[in-house]
């Protein structure tokens, strides 16, 4: 096949390996609690499509004067923002849009999760629901401007803003290795997005579930996809922008991307199971005052050594 | 229908039940909840995430109302249940999976549903658009997330104004003064008697702003008249020094489970709930001790837990000590200090055994949970009130206490 027949293809393809790659994540995270309960961890493994099955075939339900066009289109906003984010990352040698502002894209995309989530807090028109969404745009007020100098700074690394020139950009040196600092905000931030981990708190059991409270069926359903596809675009970017993207040797660069992606999402559901909840009221203080400091730091080193460099 | 009957063979491997715990059976919410983990069913946060509504024990008549609403909330397939001894649990789930498997009985189950929400009085909103009729129908069984619903007492219909739109039969929720002075909504809503990691019975009646708690008030509802003695018969059973020492493991892992879980470390909540429940079918106590002691090694060391709990304190207006606690400490000191003593009762062979104190609670210390939660937020307020570790089967006899 030819590279514009095989992009072509891609736009076919790319949804399904989302989507795979996102089952991948849900069935690590089902071993793993598995395997803490007691139960052997494949039975867990096979958890993520029991619940489907048990999803799908459940009753949707509405709450008295619930907002119901905001409330559904919030639910199912997070699994269309995902396959969005998809459109500008690079799998190998494709991408859909290789767009001159592709890391703008993610950003925009990412800034889209604070309506997509507020409008789950807001359209149940219940307490507990409404006080998940406040705790959502407390925790995103505190981890995105971290989250925008992180992005910005491989940029400024590559001096672009398309995403396949900063991948280029890495073929002798990861970004990972001379900014650390902006990956692991990177990463912190895409667990804060995807309302995951310790940064689940919008969720949390507390609340009674949160943005989840009242919602079942296949709108539930919607939104922990959605939650599962976020992480794993996040991991896909964070190979693309900190990992070499399809760097590696002898095997295919669609290889090592998918190998890449699949371990960063790994570690992302393994090492937040270590950590109890981060309240946003407290992470907020930590963002800006240590976070936001040390993560311009990064960026202006990298700049310095970009420009003594020519 | 082949395919209809593997899904529903498929989609009750991970039944999600909503267990409601009637004050004095707290062994067999425990017995419930380790036959959960062994099946791989999930504790529900809500009755939109539950299949099937699990009540253990005999709940007064004011839990009981609470219950027939949550019912309503279920989404479906569902199924309803009640056990009251740990030995009726493990036949109890088998015949909920079969009631869940029963595709005929769930389609008329459906169709007699209404797809509208269910108001308070239990009518559909849709037929009565404006329900204005309606008030004090029940409102102190008012479960936990009717939605807005709570708005609707008589103090706020007063100076309500007439042509006032009301979305559902609901009044808008009216401002007030904030903490900062500025004017923001005010929602009455109540927390319990059914949350996750939640004192059995107990209910707290808030006026949020926001998610902070501006004023609360506190209510309890009971088991049911002359109902227990089969619930408390473990209590009796408990003789021996040995099996004193094994109540107190039991009791003080589940307090941890409570803290670890509302503090968002569910694997830590897991392992302290796997130690509750292999103490309780009778593993011996010298095995988990190790158990034990790592779990607390590993909360000591979590600097993120000791981070997030910091300034969780039960001492506004000395409220704890009133309820029985010696001194003011935080929840973290007190989930460390459980989780010693737990390690402790586990190792010592010793032939007497002091069991920890927990506070003897009354129905008037109950009203001191207000002022230990009032301004603080939802979240803290969930911590505070599991850091004291209520025990409420101690009132379970007492009835139904009205704020």
């Amino acid at each position: 096949m030819t590279g514009e027949g095989m992009n072509q293809a891609w736009v076919l393809l790319a949804p399904v390996l989302l989507g795979a790659i996102a089952l991948a994540g849900a069935a690590l995270n089902g071993a793993l609690a598995a395997r803490a309960e007691g139960r052997p961890a494949l039975s867990g493994s096979a958890r993520p499509m029991l619940e489907v099955v048990r999803l799908m075939r459940q009753r949707r339900r509405v709450t008295v004067a619930a907002d119901r066009l905001l409330w559904r289109i919030g639910g199912m906003a997070l699994l269309v923002i995902a396959l969005l984010k998809t459109a500008v990352i690079p799998f190998g040698p494709w991408i859909l849009a290789d767009i001159p502002v592709g890391l703008v894209w993610f950003n925009a995309m990412d800034v889209m999760v604070w309506a997509a989530i507020w409008l789950m807090g807001w359209g149940a028109n219940s307490a507990h629901a409404l006080a998940g969404g406040y705790r959502f745009l407390a925790q995103a007020a505190s981890y995105e401007l971290p989250l925008m100098f992180a992005l910005v700074t491989p940029a400024v690394a590559a001096q672009s803003l398309r995403v396949s020139e900063i991948v280029d950009a890495q073929q002798s040196l990861w970004f990972v290795v001379w900014m650390p600092v902006a990956f692991l905000v990177f990463c912190a931030s895409v667990l804060a997005f995807s309302a995951w981990g310790p940064f689940a708190t919008a969720a949390s059991g507390d609340i009674a579930g949160g943005i989840l409270t009242e919602v079942s069926g296949v709108d539930r359903l919607l939104i922990l996809a959605g939650r599962y596809a976020l992480l794993a675009t996040g991991a896909a970017f964070a190979v693309a922008l900190f990992l070499g993207g399809g760097a590696g040797p002898l095997l295919p660069e669609w290889f090592w991307t998918l190998v890449k992606t699949l371990a960063v999402l790994a570690v992302f559901i393994v090492v937040s199971r270590r950590f109890s909840g981060v309240r946003p009221d407290r992470l907020a203080e930590v963002a800006w005052v240590i976070g936001l400091p040390i993560m311009l730091l990064q960026t202006l080193v990298v700049s310095i050594i970009v420009a003594v460099r020519g | 229908m082949g395919l209809r009957e593997s899904a529903a063979r498929r989609a009750v491997q991970v039944t999600h039940v909503l267990v409601v715990e009637v004050p004095g059976w707290g062994l067999t919410r425990m017995r419930v909840e380790s036959e959960l983990a062994r099946r791989g069913w999930t504790l529900a946060t809500s009755p939109a995430d539950a299949d099937v509504l699990l009540v253990c024990g005999s709940p007064g008549q004011q839990l009981d109302a609470a219950c027939s609403q949550l019912w309503s909330q279920l989404p479906g397939p569902r199924a309803r249940a009640s056990v009251v001894s740990a030995d009726d649990v493990v036949p109890t789930f088998t015949r909920l999976t079969a009631e869940l498997l029963d595709e005929a009985a769930q389609q008329l189950d459906a169709n007699t549903r209404s797809r509208e929400p269910v108001s308070a009085s239990g009518d559909s909103v849709m037929a009565q658009p404006v329900a204005h009729s309606e008030h004090g129908s029940d409102e102190h069984a008012m479960p936990m997330d009717m939605p807005t619903h709570e708005s609707m007492d008589m103090d706020m219909d007063m100076d309500m104004d007439m042509d006032m739109p009301m979305p559902g039969g609901i009044p808008l929720a009216s401002g007030g003064p904030d903490r900062d002075g500025l004017e923001m909504d005010v929602l009455h809503v109540p927390l319990g008697p059914v949350l996750p990691n939640w004192p059995a019975g107990l209910v707290v009646r808030c006026a949020l702003q926001g998610d902070v708690i501006v004023h609360a008030e506190v209510g309890f509802m009971s088991a049911a008249a002359g109902s227990l003695g089969v619930g408390l018969a473990g209590a009796g059973s408990f003789r021996s020094v040995e099996d004193e020492r094994r109540r107190a493991v039991i009791r003080l892992s589940d307090a941890a489970v409570n803290v670890l879980a509302l503090s968002g470390w569910s694997s830590a909540a897991g392992r302290a709930r796997r130690i509750r429940d292999d103490v309780a079918s009778g593993t011996a106590l010298i095995d988990v001790a190790t158990r034990i002691e790592s779990l607390a090694a590993r909360v000591k060391r979590s600097l993120l837990l000791r981070w997030g709990l910091k300034g969780i304190v039960a001492d506004a207006a000395s409220g704890a000590q009133r309820i029985g606690y010696g001194e003011a400490q935080s929840a973290h000191a007190r989930l460390v200090e459980w989780l010693d003593e737990a390690g402790r009762s586990a190792r010592d062979t010793a032939h007497s055994y002091d069991p920890p104190d927990f506070p003897e609670l009354e129905p008037k210390s109950l009203q001191l949970i207000a002022g230990l939660v009032t301004g603080t937020d939802v979240a803290s307020a969930r911590l505070i009130i599991a850091s004291l570790a209520l025990d409420t089967s101690l009132l379970a006899a007492s009835g139904d206490v009205h704020s």
